[in-house]
């Protein structure tokens, strides 16, 4: 999952792309103005916005009015330390999923962040199910048959995202955008590594396999 | 606290005017009606003293007494209870009424006077040297004249004083009820624009400013203005109470967001297990954040307290101070930042520039002036100060080679939590309340603070003081 921050005090926003990181396995862009964040956002697929309201150049809301605008319709999570109902309000009618007053608590958020995930990928329950897979999204547990299995964090996050969008093809360019922020060099052949990896973790002790590849195309989880 | 009425006292003070007009036309009516009545009276007993005196006449024989015609004295007068009694010289009493009592003297002197017969009141009349009207056949050894004395009971004339008093009393009384009456009326009447105002007055709150006093409040002369005061006390209450409104919002903002920062360090702290170096680098940053928390507590205090001195709520007894050399100690103080920014400060000052201010106060203003001043300037740029005087006061300029500050935005400047749009300040650590500050403390001392400033020209603040002149 990736996810993006526009938030102009830097100190906040590497705190909540720390606990992002650390906590969730997420990757997390951070911009400081509202133009940085805007242009962030239209050209990179986040999961999740996060969005503070003031901010300089562009603000919050004019932010989140011009990516709805776009037809960008990505989960957004407004931080806002102005808890009115009128600006409760309007902030939910202009488009936002969601609003954190300041100061928060971490966790709460990191939580809020995962249900705003599941529901912009149209699951529900934080446990996602493939057939006998079943992964729980709130510990980071994947098992299979009742059989616990053991990932890496990135073979998880892979998986994660996969599972979010299952039987759909997921294709390697769609993985890297969602699974590595700005600092990272993109290298398509560590997909393939990682699915790999994953294979053989998720078949050991059974016989049927969950992930297809789709020559030219990608990636589908799948019974 | 005992509560007084307008309505009351001015029915009081009317009803009390009223009565002594009505005491006072009872008394003049009652003393006049007395006054007459005693005059007729007096009239009339002067007759029938005549009348009675006009019975004697001498008689025939030179040794018989003076002869009274006494069957020709009125029987009507008699019977309403008159008293007389005629004497002559040396003959003594000549005649007198049938219930005349004895002893009774009337000296001579006033020929009208009052007495008191058995409790009853009676008018007098004694009338001396009356001629006894059958003169041709006086007879020399009679005596000529007569003393008549003639008395009449005052119960009459008494009954119909006292008729007259209470019949002006009664109509006193009437017409007193009546004024009452139509002063209550009136007094509503007149008061009531008073209570339409007051109603509406009531339906002004925190959350309802709306003022509209009634029309006919307004049409009454002496409510128009109170009227028009309440309005504009409302009208600045409203300002002041939306200002200290929006002042405590934008606190309550500020202050929420260093503190969610201070938070989220702790919170990701603690989140794993970490490295003593990891704990260390955290706790620092804690450390920077409560700082900061710190700094802008202090910033808002510091505007509180000059914004007190604004209003004059302290006073204080202020010494002369050099304003050169509070500015040469702001701009010691900035060194740091302005090596930081490339930036250098010049002060060109003129000698002997005298305020009567507390230093800090105003080396504070100029530190405010030349952060934003240093922290919108371009590397390598020069910030220029000056101190002069204009016509009996002191004026330092700051000058800056900054981006300058947009026509609308300048209104904005001094606004409490105000930050440029594309202000820098924020990574810095400013509140926007470095100018608003300087504003409070200069405006505090009685001088002003102007801003000049257009896009790409750089701004340029000019800070005008009173001059001590001694």
């Amino acid at each position: 999952m990736r996810i993006l921050i526009i938030e102009d005090e830097a100190r906040l926003a590497a705190n909540i792309a720390r606990s992002l990181r650390e906590s969730a396995g997420y990757a997390v862009d951070v911009a400081a103005d509202g133009e940085d964040g805007l242009f962030m956002a239209e050209s990179n697929p986040y999961d999740v916005i996060l969005l503070d309201l003031m901010l300089p150049r562009l603000n919050g809301l004019q932010v989140l009015k011009k990516l709805r605008a776009a037809k960008r319709h990505t989960p957004v999570m407004v931080l806002t330390a102005r808890d009115e109902k009128e600006s409760v309000v309007s902030l939910l009618n202009s488009g936002a999923d969601d609003y954190l007053t300041k100061p928060f608590d971490l966790g709460e958020l990191l939580a809020r962040v995962k249900a705003l995930i599941r529901r912009g990928k149209g699951q529900a329950s934080p446990l996602l199910t493939v057939g006998d897979l079943e992964i729980n999204t709130v510990d980071r547990t994947v098992r299979r048959s009742q059989r616990s299995i053991v990932l890496t964090a990135m073979e998880y996050r892979v998986l994660e995202y996969m599972a979010h969008r299952p039987s759909a093809v997921v294709s390697k360019t769609e993985l890297l955008e969602h699974l590595y922020d700005y600092n990272w060099e993109k290298f398509s052949n560590v997909v393939e590594v990682y699915i790999s990896g994953l294979r053989r973790k998720l078949n050991k002790g059974s016989v049927t396999p969950l992930i297809h590849t789709y020559r030219g195309q990608g990636y589908v989880l799948q019974q | 606290m005992p509560t007084s009425s307008i309505r009351r006292r001015l029915i009081l003070t009317m009803v009390l005017t009223q009565a002594l007009l009505a005491a006072g036309l009872v008394f003049t009516g009652v003393y006049y009606t007395h006054r007459r009545l005693q005059f007729a009276l007096d009239a009339n007993l002067y007759a029938r003293a005549m009348g009675v005196a006009a019975l004697v006449r001498y008689p025939e024989e030179t040794h018989q007494p003076l002869i009274f015609e006494s069957s020709l004295v009125p029987g009507k007068d008699l019977a309403a209870g008159d008293l007389f009694v005629i004497t002559a010289e040396g003959v003594g009493v000549v005649a007198h009424s049938p219930q005349w009592p004895q002893g009774l003297d009337v000296s001579p002197g006033r020929p009208y006077r009052k007495i008191k017969l058995a409790r009853v009141p009676y008018r007098v009349l004694r009338l001396d040297k009356v001629p006894i009207l059958d003169r041709e056949e006086a007879v020399s050894n009679l005596p000529s004249t007569l003393t008549v004395i003639y008395a009449t009971p005052l119960v009459e004339l008494n009954r119909q004083v006292w008729r007259a008093g209470i019949y002006i009393a009664l109509v006193s009384l009437i017409f007193l009820g009546i004024t009452v009456l139509l002063a209550l009326w009136g007094i509503r009447r007149g008061l009531s624009p008073l209570q339409d105002l007051a109603a509406e007055a009531t339906h002004v709150s925190a959350q309802h400013w709306d003022f509209q006093p009634p029309r006919e409040a307004e049409l009454v002369a002496e409510l128009r203005p109170l009227a028009g005061a309440m309005e504009t006390m409302l009208q600045r209450l409203h300002q002041s109470f939306e200002q200290q409104r929006q002042f405590l919002g934008n606190a309550a903002h500020e202050l929420k967001t260093p503190v969610a920062i201070l938070k989220s360090t702790v919170q990701s702290l603690l989140q794993k297990p970490r490295t003593p170096v990891e704990y260390q680098a955290g706790l620092t940053q804690s450390l920077e954040d409560v700082e900061r928390l710190e700094k802008l507590l202090k910033g808002m205090l510091r505007l509180a307290r000059a914004e007190q001195w604004a209003y004059g709520t302290l006073k204080r007894n202020l010494d002369p101070v050099d304003v050169a050399s509070t500015c040469e100690d702001a701009i010691e103080g900035l060194r740091g930042l302005a090596h930081a920014h490339d930036a250098e400060i010049k002060l060109n000052a003129e000698d002997g520039i005298i305020c009567r201010a507390d230093p800090e106060d105003l080396q504070l203003v100029w530190i405010n002036l030349l952060e934003n001043a240093v922290r919108y300037s371009p590397h390598g740029a020069t910030v220029n100060v000056q101190v002069g005087r204009t016509d009996h006061r002191a004026r330092v300029v700051v000058e800056d080679q900054g981006p300058g500050i947009p026509a609308e935005e300048i209104p904005l400047i001094f606004e409490r939590f105000h930050r440029g749009d594309s202000s820098p300040t924020r990574e810095t650590g400013g509140f926007g309340l470095g100018l608003a500050i300087a504003k409070a403390l200069v405006e505090a001392y009685g001088g002003s603070i102007t801003p000049e400033s257009a896009v790409g020209q750089g701004t340029r603040m000019i800070v005008d003081l009173p001059l001590n002149l001694n």
